[in-house]
């Protein structure tokens, strides 16, 4: 998979609107993520950052507006069916959750792997190049050991190997630290940068925690479903 | 001191006064009235309809009092033994499924400072609440079927009004579904957390260790070498040959858990897509839960075994003799506890698997987020059981056929009619634990659908 030249537009999202009911997510958001950029998006409680990543990432479908994803072949997410996104996220894009949100019955090396088998690599290939992508985050040997018996921070490496094994361009993170004390949050932010720093990839993170912002390279803010502040315009 | 108030102080001081309140207080009408929470009560609605009919029809044998009276009500009660596994398993889906459809209510509860026993006695409460309105649903359900139940002929003669139960025989099958609701509700939330950040389900593996199958060959001997010990008195030979299908029984329960895991364990082995990998681990994490959903089916099963050599045996019999009315009766009695066993193991995997899917709502959202299709999540949870399903038919029919083998040879269980009888009832309780699935299937809809607008 060929990559991004940093500073390339991966995403651009233009007039994004989203309800809900009489409640409104989005109003009329434009943003433009870039190839070895660190977005933070940050906003109180409601105020949309959430759904402006789901949009993005074409997990919901806004009301009015498009999101145009520049990848090896350019689409707009926001024109494809449900199987197209959800192949698209399955191949281009890279998820992180707040509780890492790993299958409890797998190892983390099965977890790993799945996100590989279910774009048809093989299961001994998959198991390897999981093997692999812990062993960089610093989870050598952890292969075979089940969530439920790694620590928290231990559990988001595995999340973190799992978003990235496949080569995704683009990596989302919902609250990637909201579950770990501050010296974990800082080792989980690290590894994140890690994948995006100087390559043709991008990071967008979600977070209410000026903490976690201040590592992204650009920090957009969201109130009442719209952006307020946007430090890469500033430096423009 | 009037009585009422006495009554009210009494509930007042009870440990169960605060649950009973907040069992109220989260289910008086207007506050339940979903699809999750109407389930359970038609699933006991089912139940006791079943539960009645059978008891009904047994107590319905206490007009003659003669000999063969007592052997018709012997019988009778085994019919019903048989059915109380399948619902224990319903009343613990049930409660799980209770638990998960008021999750944020039942951990807000934990929130505000109530205690795990305040919450859990709640939960118990809500059970038996639902298994309550299900009993008085099935009561009705048993006064609709009368009509085709009574004509149901034993010893050559309709039911006709012997069907009818006293009031109190009634009043006591709804009290045991109530009562079976809230002990399995008890012990099947001993696997449930319900914590002040949520609800969840324990997820240690469970391990099943070998011996079970060593101590299951030990019984299956002893039950054979009983069964081939000549007896002299019927009642001894029939008191034996009930024992050792009790025994075979406790041996798949014994060895089911066990040969479940083994099988994932193999399927694990040679997984090569994620659904299957998903499966098989899904199993393996936790055998005798994924032994216990299903497990009714193996009494069905064995009931299955013994109609199919009854109704070889109904073939070649000659007419005339009462010991005629006694082979049909009892295929006709047999072929009652089938159908109700189906019913209940069809009830008991639709709401264990509503409960499964609502317990990893937040897992299943987050994988269909990141890519993954619907389709494979459904083949995964499918698997988990289908896989179980079909381990629990072919151990129950070979079991059985074991045992009965001593009893009425080779010719007659494998005889055309036998085999048939039991090819069609493994196929038919395979598809409605499918059929089971299949319904549950717009829960996980509406589980992935839930931000996808």
């Amino acid at each position: 998979m060929s990559e991004s030249l940093p500073g390339a537009t991966l995403l651009a999202a233009a007039n994004l609107t989203k309800n809900y009911g009489n409640s409104t997510a989005l109003a009329g958001v434009s943003l433009q993520v870039r190839a070895g950029e660190a977005t933070a998006v940050m906003g109180a409680s409601g105020s949309g950052k959430t759904t402006l990543l789901h949009c993005l990432a074409g997990i919901v479908l806004p009301d009015a507006g498009t999101v145009r994803y520049s990848g090896a072949a350019p689409v707009e997410v926001s024109s494809l069916n449900d199987g197209a996104r959800s192949a698209l996220r399955r191949t281009e894009f890279g998820f992180v959750f707040q509780q890492g949100l790993l299958i409890p019955e797998l190892t983390a090396g099965e977890n790993v792997a799945l996100a590989l088998m279910l774009n048809g690599t093989p299961r001994p290939a998959a198991e390897q190049q999981a093997v692999a992508a812990l062993a960089a985050l610093g989870l050598a040997g952890m292969e075979g050991r089940r969530i439920g018996e790694l620590s928290g921070g231990q559990a988001q490496r595995v999340a973190i190997a799992r978003a990235q094994v496949n080569g995704a361009r683009v990596l989302f993170a919902d609250e990637p630290t909201g579950a770990l004390d501050s010296r974990t949050s800082a080792e989980v932010m690290a590894l994140l940068l890690q994948s995006v720093a100087g390559t043709g990839r991008a990071l967008v993170v979600v977070t209410h925690d000026p903490e976690v912002a201040r590592w992204c390279s650009r920090v957009v803010t969201l109130a009442d479903g719209r952006i307020v502040a946007d430090t890469a315009e500033v430096a423009r | 001191m009037s009585a009422s108030g006495a009554v009210a102080r009494a509930v007042d001081s009870s440990p169960w006064a605060v649950p009973l309140r907040l069992t109220w207080l989260l289910n008086r009408p207007g506050t339940a009235g979903s699809a999750a929470a109407l389930l359970p009560a038609a699933s006991f609605a089912v139940v006791t309809t079943l539960l009645l009919t059978v008891l009904a029809g047994a107590l319905s044998f206490t007009q003659w009092g003669d000999d063969e009276g007592n052997l018709y009500l012997l019988l009778a009660a085994f019919a019903l033994i048989l059915l109380v596994l399948p619902l224990l398993t319903l009343g613990g889906s049930a409660a799980r499924l209770s638990a998960r459809r008021r999750d944020e209510h039942l951990s807000t509860l934990r929130l505000l400072g109530a205690s795990a026993r305040t919450v859990r006695q709640v939960t118990v409460l809500e059970a038996a609440a639902q298994a309550f309105a299900g009993a008085l649903a099935g009561v009705l359900g048993y006064v609709v079927l009368a009509p085709f139940v009574q004509l149901i002929h034993f010893r050559g003669a309709a039911l006709g009004s012997a069907y009818w139960l006293h009031p109190g025989a009634a009043a006591a099958g709804v009290a045991a579904v109530v009562v079976l609701a809230a002990v399995s509700s008890v012990i099947s939330l001993r696997r449930v957390v319900i914590s002040p950040l949520g609800v969840r389900t324990r997820a240690d593996a469970q391990k099943v260790h070998w011996s079970r199958a060593g101590i299951a060959v030990l019984i299956v001997g002893l039950c054979v070498a009983g069964l081939m010990t000549p007896v002299g008195a019927a009642a001894i030979a029939l008191a034996i040959i009930f024992a050792a299908f009790a025994g075979g029984l406790a041996v798949l329960n014994l060895v089911g858990p066990w040969l479940v895991a083994r099988s994932a364990g193999l399927r694990l082995r040679r997984a090569a897509t994620p659904q299957a990998l998903l499966a098989a681990r899904i199993i393996l994490d936790a055998p005798k839960a994924a032994w216990r959903q299903v497990s009714a089916l193996s009494m069905v099963c064995f009931t299955a075994v013994v109609a199919g050599a009854g109704a070889a045996l109904l073939q070649t019999a000659q007419s005339g003799g009462p010991e005629d009315f006694l082979i049909q009766d009892i295929m006709t009695g047999v072929l009652i506890t089938v159908i109700a066993g189906f019913l209940m193991v069809a009830c008991s995997a639709g709401i264990n698997q509503a409960a499964t899917v609502l317990d990893r709502a937040e897992l299943y959202r987050s994988l269909h987020r990141m890519g993954m299709p619907r389709d494979v999540i459904d083949a995964a949870r499918t698997g988990a059981v289908m896989q179980p399903v079909v381990l629990v038919s072919t151990a129950s029919a070979a079991v059985s056929g074991a045992l009965l083998f001593p009893v009425v040879g080779a010719a007659l269980i494998f005889n055309p009619v036998a085999m048939g009888f039991l090819a069609a009832s493994v196929a038919v309780g395979i598809l409605l634990v499918r059929a089971g699935l299949a319904a549950t299937s717009p829960v996980l809809t509406s589980v992935l659908e839930a931000d996808a607008h």
